[in-house]
Formats: C-alpha cells, structure tokens, sequence
C-alpha cells in the first residue's frame, strides 16, 4: 500500500516536472488556455467507467436495448461531464498572488485573486501550492474571487512558491482537470522572535542615526501607505494630488530612545539564535515606539521607525546567509 | 422556501443518496417480494433518522449481522442467489445496508452506482414504454446526487455556499440531454452480439404464457392477465375470427390428471397439402421465456433457423424467448395430410394411463361402438356434451383424483382445458388418435397500426383427431357448448373472468380506443425499439448504404457520429461560456448587413459608428450611397435615437427587412 503509495507520489512528481518543461514559467496574470489543462478521471471516475463496461456486457449479453439505451447514455453523460469539467478551468485568470511575510514557525495565507470572463458560473475551483491541501472557490459568471492558502513557514529565509496548482473536479466528481502555475511567488519568512536578552540600552551618543533625528520636537519620520484609521490630517494630499497612492505622513516624538541592534550584541550560541533574537528586538522596538538601527556583516540600515523600516531590517535577518 | 431556494449543505449529499436509494427501491416494488420493499426503506428511513440526530447508526456488527441475516432470508425465499430477481433483490438490500455506513464521499458514490446498477437491473427485467420516463427521471436523480456529491466534497474542503437544488437538477439534466444524441448514435451502430456471451435463467416468476403441461383447470391464471402475448400483422386479408386459432405446445401424453407433451419420438415430417390460400403474416412475440414460438394454426414452415419445425407442427426455438423476437410465418387454415400415420404417432395418440377414468371409458366405448364411424364417434361425443347439461366457466368446481369422470358425470362445468382433455380422452379410449392443443384463441384488430393483439386472456386449449384420408382435424369441444367463445373474446363471454379493469376498458369504447392507441404506440416501440438487435442493425446498415453489412461498417459509421457529436458537445459548451453576450435583435440584423457589405469588399472597421460608416461607403461606392445611407441612418436612429418613437417594434421590422432585401454586388473591375 505504502509503496503504491509512493510510486503514485513519484508518477506525480515526474508529471509536474514535465509540465514545468513543457510550459515554461508563467507570468501573472495569466489565463488558462486549452494547452496547458490537463484532464483524467478521478478514482470515482475510474469507477464509473467500471460501471458503464459490465452495464455495456449486462446489455449486449442480454440484447435488452433499454439496458444499452441506458448505458450508452450515461456514457454520453460521461463525455459531456468530462467537457464541462474542462471548461470550468478553461478561461479562467489567475491575476495576483502574493502573501504577506511571516515569522517563521506561524502559519500566513497565500492570497490568490482569481478572475472570470465568461458567462458560467465556475464552481469549485480549487487552489493549491503544489501538492499541498486545496481551498475550493465559486466564481461568479465575470467576476473574481479570492482564496488564502494557509502556508507554514517553517524556517525563515527567503522561500520561493515554485507551483501552485489549479483544479476542479466540478460538476460530477467523474474528472480532474488541472493545471500547474510556476509563477515566481517570493515568501518572506522572518526569523522566529526569540531570545531572552533584554534591548540594547538606548545609545545617547546616536552615532550613526539618521542625520534628522535630532530635528525638532515632532520630527518627520517619512511617508508610508495609508491605513484604515489614518487620521486625514497625515495623509500627504499634495503626493495624491501628484497621482501618487495615498500615503500618510509619519511623525515621530522627540527624544526616543535609540536602539543599535547588531549581530555582535545578540550574544547567543549559533547565528540562527542570533538572528531570532535581533528579530525579537526588533519586534519590541517597533512596538515600544524606539528608534533602532540594525548592523549585520556587509549591511547596515540606518536608525528609523515605522513598519516599512521594521520589514526592511525582519527582511535583512531573513535573506542573511543567502 | 422555494426549491431553487434549497442549498447545499454538508448534510445535503446524503439526504441525495437516500432519495437515490428510495427511488432505486420502489422502481422495482412491484416486481419483488413486499418484504424486501419493505426492509430496504425501512434501512433508508434509519440512515435518515441518524441524519437527524433522531436515531444511532448501527455498530460494525450488527451491520455484519443484518447484512448476512439478509442474505439469508433471499436464499430462502428464491432457493438461489443466481439470477435477476433474487440478485436484484440482494443489490437493493445491499445498497441500503451501505447506505446505513455512509460518512465519507466514496461511501456515497458506491450507493449512487448501485443505484444506478437497480436501475439497469429494471431496465432488463421491465422494458414496456410506460417504465421509461421513470427510468429516465431515476437517472436524472441519481447524476443530480452525482453532481451534489461532487460539489460538497471532501471533508477536507469546506462546503461553499450557493448552488441551488434547481440548478444541480437542471445541470444533471443539459449534460443528460446533450448526451441523448450519441446515445442514440451508439444505440444504432454499436455493434451489437448475435448471440449471448453467457447463459441467462430466468425466475419461475418471469414465465408467462403457456407452459408444458396442462391440467384441466390450469389455464385460469393465464386467462386473468390481460396482459400482451403477441402482436401479428397479416400480409393481405386476416382470417375470420373461427380461424384464428394459434397453436402452442401440443400434449400427447396423459397420466389421468395432467397432459404433458410427453415423449413423443419424432418423426417425418408430413408435408402438408394446403386446401386455401396460406396466411402470410408477422409475428411480435413477448418474452415468455418458453422454447415455443406462436403461429397461426397450422404453420408451414420454420420462421428461423433455429427454430425447430416439429412433426405435429410446433415451432421449438433452441433457446428460451428472453426477449421479444419478430418472426414472418405462412400458415394454411385448411391443410390436409398426404401421408398415412405412422404405427407409432396412433400408438402414441390412443395412449391412456390403465386404470383411470373407467366411467368415461366406459362412455366412450359404448359411443364408439354406436357411431359406424370415427366421424361419427366424434359427431356423438360432441352430441353427448351438447345435450347433457354442460356449461362454460372459468370459475369450476373442483375435480376428484379421477378427474375426467368426474367432469364428464359429476360438475359438467368447466372450461377450455377441461373440454378439451375429456374430449381427446374420449376419443383415445373409443381408440381414435386424438392429442391436445395449446395455444391461443382470437385476436383484437387495433385499428390504429392495424395489428391483432393477442392476449394471456386469449388463451385456449383445443383437440385434434386423426381421420383417415384428411388427416389430423381441429376440433373444438368448448365451441359446442359455448359456441360464443369463438367468435368474441372470452370478455363478452364470461365477464367475470378478468380483473375488474379489463372489464371496464371492455365496456367502454373510448378507453378501449385509447388504449389502442397507446398499444400501437407500444407496438413501435416493441419493435423499433426494444426489438432493434443484431438483424434490425444489419438491415439498418443496409439501408444506409453499407452493402456488405459488417462490424466494420458499422465501426466506420459510428466513428463519423462519434466525431461529429464531439464537435457539437464542444460547440454547445464552448457557446454557454462564450465572453460575448448574445446581441439583441437589432444587433443581430446591423451584423447581418455589416456581413453583407463586408462580403463586397467594404468591411466595417471597430472603430467607425453607423454614420461614419455611411460617409465611408458613399466614398468608396457612391452608386451604393441612395440605398445604404437611409438604411445605416435608420439603425442609427434605431440604436441611439429617442426612445419615444410611436412604434419601436414596427420600425425594427422594417429595418430587418430591409436588410433582408438588401442586394448589393462587389464593383465588376472594368
């Protein structure tokens, strides 16, 4: 069982890996052509078809054409399910996939955003990365969906999403078609928060700091992406006006305290231990309100608050060593 | 609630798979035992029951136990487990003991393929064109329960809200329409089997018709069944009612209570020397799952060649009548017998068991001994039972352990079966041949396919004597004492034989007219139909064209629907799911004449509007200009005018027909 098991899980592999070849790598968005869906009945197909033959032998042993009346129209039903099940896919936009970073060790969505242009109703598409669990979703006659594919970030790094793939067995449960997707889909996976050392002390000297941090009380900070519940004071309307997104300006209070956060000052056994810790430090930083600045061999980010500053240091502690 | 209103739920997979079940039960109440009826849905109301929450489902044992506990009941009410009814009976108990095990989808696709396995096993058994839209609501059900399976799906995948019950029907319904057309493609030229890959027993239940034996008394329970025994069509004028007696098995051999065909060497065959014209008709035999196959009394030769023709002009098919056969046939109503008989067909013929029946041999002796002749010993008999009382009915006492004497001395009532074995039991004990004759008696014009039906009611058993010089002769004893029987069904004669609805269709004349029509519609059904097989599709092959019918033509034939289904499916699918909505009306007649003017070589391109397209035409073709000008302004004034236009509808008219009378030629080049 085991081995059938595992020779089921090489044949797919090895499916895959020739589809990867055949198709090349794809670039969203993209729409599903007739070339790249694939088609076979499902274990309940295979059944079925069990089914038609000793119905087909019943019939014609007996000569009774009501029974090869029936046969071949449940057959003919077949050929039609397998049509319509091609066609569930067939036309169907995949047009964004992104997921959000995480830390390593908790679990984020993939977020795909489906779109239709037909005039069907697509049911139970279901999304996956690679042979991982699926998440089902209607598609209504034109318009889009969205699905999360749970992911688990295991280690931290910079993890590539090679495959996703593409399914429905929709309307019969009779046959499988599919498709793999190898869009390049990056995961940040940032270090697990760890480690039991306190902050590094606020280093009053702010050697190295951000030339304008020493600027007046509520110093300005930058610009960063609107949030529900901005206030609309922040929200900078001359870059709108400018046809930029809508970004609200950042202002910090004066006097935080500074954060040097370096490889050497987390002081843990292995550098993975080290890279958790600086990723805990930061984590408390950012909530605390401090300015920190973060030091690794070959690369320094100068002091800074706010989220995009703390994506950009987790980020550095992710793709260290890679 | 509405029932498109109805959606799917997590529980609504398995309240599909119980109507499957239901419904695959009761489409065969009728034919098995009510038990089994009964236990089947009362299985399915338990696993309903545990859908609810208002019962437990049954642990691994008790399953084991209730399933095996089944089985036996089956074997000991069929006495087997071979063959249609009692396997029937075993797969509805067997779907319903999974049903009550049911958790996971695969569980649900078993049942829904047994289900879809009772239903075949009710196509085998019933094929009458009443079962059909049964049938084929049964198969909608069980591809609707497909389609509700598939969409909840696993466990693993939550159910997503939204597809009705009205839309899971009626997709389960468009895939079965569109695949209506290759099944009738493949029910056409599939190469069917000239003969059985394997053998096939039917039930004692499944036999109808008349069997080997007779026992005075034992045609009562054919004659209550109104049901259809054969249909003939006659090639040229039908014999009169007197002669339409059709002939089935003959018994030779009498043991004092029941006549058997016995064994009765064959002999030569005697040709027969016809006094009339013969009788050409066609038979439409029903399945009686008996070898005989029914002719006008007295056939001349064998319709088939696995037929056999016997010496006492039977016709014995190699296999039972399992299903409905279409025969052609000549019969002569007045033959004559060249040859003598031979010593051991009168030695076979004047048989009686010693000992039985004394009083009527006695009878018959003395009559014999009166009568100078055998013409006169039989004109006796028939006196004998004419003058002494005798009357005809269906419902006689019952006979003693001498059975004949009995009838003849003590009830003398009775009815064709009685008749006719005292008869030839007279005639035998006076030491004249004499045997038994089995078949059926009459026949009812329908006059809307001009066809004679034959029914089970018809029934009818006669005798026939050998008469030196003109052979063996009919001679019907139940015709003396009820004359009426021969020119009126058995209906007018006693009507109280027969169910109480037959009667009422006898009585009055428009049912009776309906009905005939509905069995003319069966008729073509039986035959185009349920009697299309491996003949009917080697003459369909014929008639298109194939000269040399064979599988591979066949083959061919079905190769090309096949393709040509296939680019239809593909077409009809591609079409539902097309981007581009369907124009309107309008739309479609400005399409009609940018293809018009497109053809002339002065194409539309996307980007020009009515107007601009008017300037572009009178540029190219001025000639053009005095017709095509109003006509792109009126759609223009159509399209994108004032809407209060008095009549909208009356203009569109006018414009598509303008269209449609637009004739315009490409520019000859000079």
């Amino acid at each position: 069982m085991i081995r059938v098991r595992k020779l089921r899980e090489r044949v797919r592999e090895w499916a895959a890996e020739w589809a990867r070849r055949r198709q090349g790598p794809d670039r969203l968005p993209l729409t599903l052509a007739r070339r790249r869906l694939y088609i076979l009945p499902t274990r309940a197909g295979v059944a079925f078809g069990a089914l038609l033959l000793t119905m087909l032998a019943a019939g014609l042993n007996y000569a009774n054409s009501l029974a090869l009346l029936l046969t071949f129209l449940l057959g003919g039903f077949a050929l039609v399910a397998m049509h319509e099940c091609h066609r569930n896919l067939l036309g169907l936009s995949l047009l964004e996939a992104a997921a959000a970073p995480l830390f390593a060790g908790t679990t984020g969505n993939l977020r795909l955003t489906l779109g239709s242009a037909s005039r069907l109703t697509r049911r139970r598409i279901q999304v996956a990365v690679a042979n991982e669990a699926a998440v089902a979703l209607d598609l209504p006659a034109g318009g889009r969906g969205e699905a999360a594919l749970p992911i688990r970030a295991p280690r931290r790094g910079l993890h590539r999403i090679d495959r996703l793939r593409v399914s429905s067995t929709h309307p019969f449960g009779l046959f499988r078609a599919w498709t793999w997707i190898h869009a390049p889909i990056t995961l940040i996976v940032y270090p697990r928060p760890s480690g039991a050392l306190p902050l590094p002390a606020d280093s009053g000297a702010r050697s190295g700091t951000h030339p304008r941090s020493t600027a007046g009380a509520d110093e300005w900070l930058g610009l960063r992406p609107f949030r529900d519940g901005d206030s609309p004071r922040q929200v900078a309307w001359k870059a709108y006006a400018r046809e930029a997104p809508l970004l609200v300006k950042e202002y910090g209070s004066a006097g935080s305290p500074l954060r040097q956060l370096s490889l050497d000052a987390a002081r843990q056994p292995d550098i993975e231990s080290r890279l958790e810790q600086l990723a805990r430090w930061i984590v408390a930083a950012e909530a605390g309100g401090d300015l920190y600045s973060l030091e690794l061999p070959g690369q320094r980010i100068m002091a800074h608050r706010g989220s995009d500053h703390r994506h950009k240091c987790l980020s550095a502690l992710a793709s260290y060593g890679s | 609630m509405s029932a498109g209103a109805l959606k799917v739920t997590p529980r609504s997979p398995l309240l599909w798979v119980c109507a499957v079940s239901a419904a695959a039960i009761l489409l065969h109440a009728a034919q098995v035992y009510a038990w089994i009826t009964i236990a089947g849905l009362v299985l399915v109301g338990w696993r309903l029951a545990a859908a609810f929450g208002r019962a437990r489902l049954p642990g691994g044992t008790v399953r084991i136990g209730l399933g095996l506990s089944l089985v036996a009941a089956v074997f000991a009410q069929f006495r087997t487990l071979n063959g249609l009814a009692p396997g029937t009976a075993m797969l509805m108990l067997m779907v319903t003991i999974k049903l009550l095990e049911t958790r996971t989808r695969r569980d649900q696709y078993i049942v829904i393929g047994g289900a879809l396995f009772l239903l075949l096993a009710a196509c085998l058994d019933r094929q009458a064109l009443a079962w059909v839209p049964l049938y084929g609501t049964d198969a909608l059900l069980c591809c609707s329960a497909l389609a509700v399976v598939a969409y909840a799906g696993d466990e693993a995948l939550p159910v997503p809200p939204g597809l009705g019950t009205r839309e899971i029907v009626g997709l389960a319904g468009r895939t079965l329409l569109y695949a209506a057309p290759l099944a009738i493609l493949l029910f056409l030229f599939f190469p069917r089997l000239p003969g059985h890959l394997w053998a096939f027993t039917p039930g004692d239940d499944a036999m109808t018709g008349l069997g080997d034996t007779l026992t005075p008394g034992g045609i009562t329970r054919l004659t209550a069944s109104y049901a259809i025994a054969f249909r003939v069509r006659f090639d040229g004028r039908p014999p009169p009612p007197a002669e339409r007696y059709w002939r089935g098995p003959v018994m030779h051999e009498f043991d004092g209570a029941t006549w058997s065909a016995g064994r009765y060497s064959p002999g030569e065959i005697q040709r027969l020397n016809c006094l009339s014209a013969p009788y050409r008709y066609r038979v439409y035999l029903e399945p009686t799952f008996h070898a005989w196959w029914l002719a006008l009394d007295t056939v001349m030769a064998s319709p088939a060649p696995d037929v056999r023709y016997t010496d006492d002009y039977q016709l014995i098919a190699t296999q039972p009548v399992s299903q409905s056969q279409t025969y052609d046939a000549r019969s002569c109503a007045h033959p004559q017998s060249l040859a003598p008989l031979s010593s051991a067909a009168r030695l076979a013929d004047t048989q009686l068991p010693p000992g039985r029946n004394p009083r009527t041999r006695a009878l018959a002796l003395q009559l014999r001994h009166r009568a100078g002749s055998d013409v006169g010993f039989i004109r006796a008999v028939l006196t004998f039972l004419r003058t002494n009382g005798f009357s005809y009915s269906l419902t006689p006492p019952p006979l003693g352990p001498e059975p004949i004497d009995d009838f003849l001395f003590d009830t003398r009532t009775g009815f064709c079966g009685h008749y006719a074995s005292a008869f030839v039991d007279v005639m035998r004990a006076g030491g004249v041949p004499a045997r038994v004759v089995t078949g059926y008696l009459g026949g009812q014009l329908n006059p809307y396919d001009g066809t004679f039906v034959v029914r089970q009611s018809d029934a009818h058993a006669w005798a026939e004597v050998w008469l030196d010089g003109s052979g063996w002769t009919r001679v019907d004893p139940t015709a003396v004492v009820a004359p009426e029987r021969i020119d009126h069904g058995i209906l007018d004669l006693l009507p109280n034989a027969v169910s109480a609805s037959a009667r009422i269709v006898h009585a009055w004349p428009w049912l009776n007219a309906t009905l005939q029509r509905w069995d003319a519609l069966n008729g073509w059904w039986n035959e185009r139909v349920v009697g299309f097989n491996y003949r009917a599709q080697l003459n369909l092959l014929g008639d298109l064209g194939f000269h040399s019918p064979e599988l591979r033509d066949a083959a061919y034939a079905f190769g090309v629907a096949l393709l040509a289904w296939l680019a239809w499916i593909s077409w009809q699918l591609g079409r539902e799911g097309s981007l581009r909505p369907r124009p309107d009306r309008l739309g479609r007649a400005y399409a009609r004449l940018c293809r018009k003017l497109s053809r002339i070589g002065l194409p539309r391109p996307p980007h020009q509007g009515p107007l601009a397209y008017a300037q572009s035409i009178t540029r190219h073709r001025p000639d053009l200009a005095p017709q095509l000008g109003p006509l792109l302004e009126s759609y223009a004034d159509l399209r994108f005018g004032p809407t209060s236009a008095p009549t909208p509808d009356h203009d569109l008219r006018k414009f598509e027909r303008s269209v449609a009378q637009l004739s315009v030629r490409r520019l000859q080049p000079r």
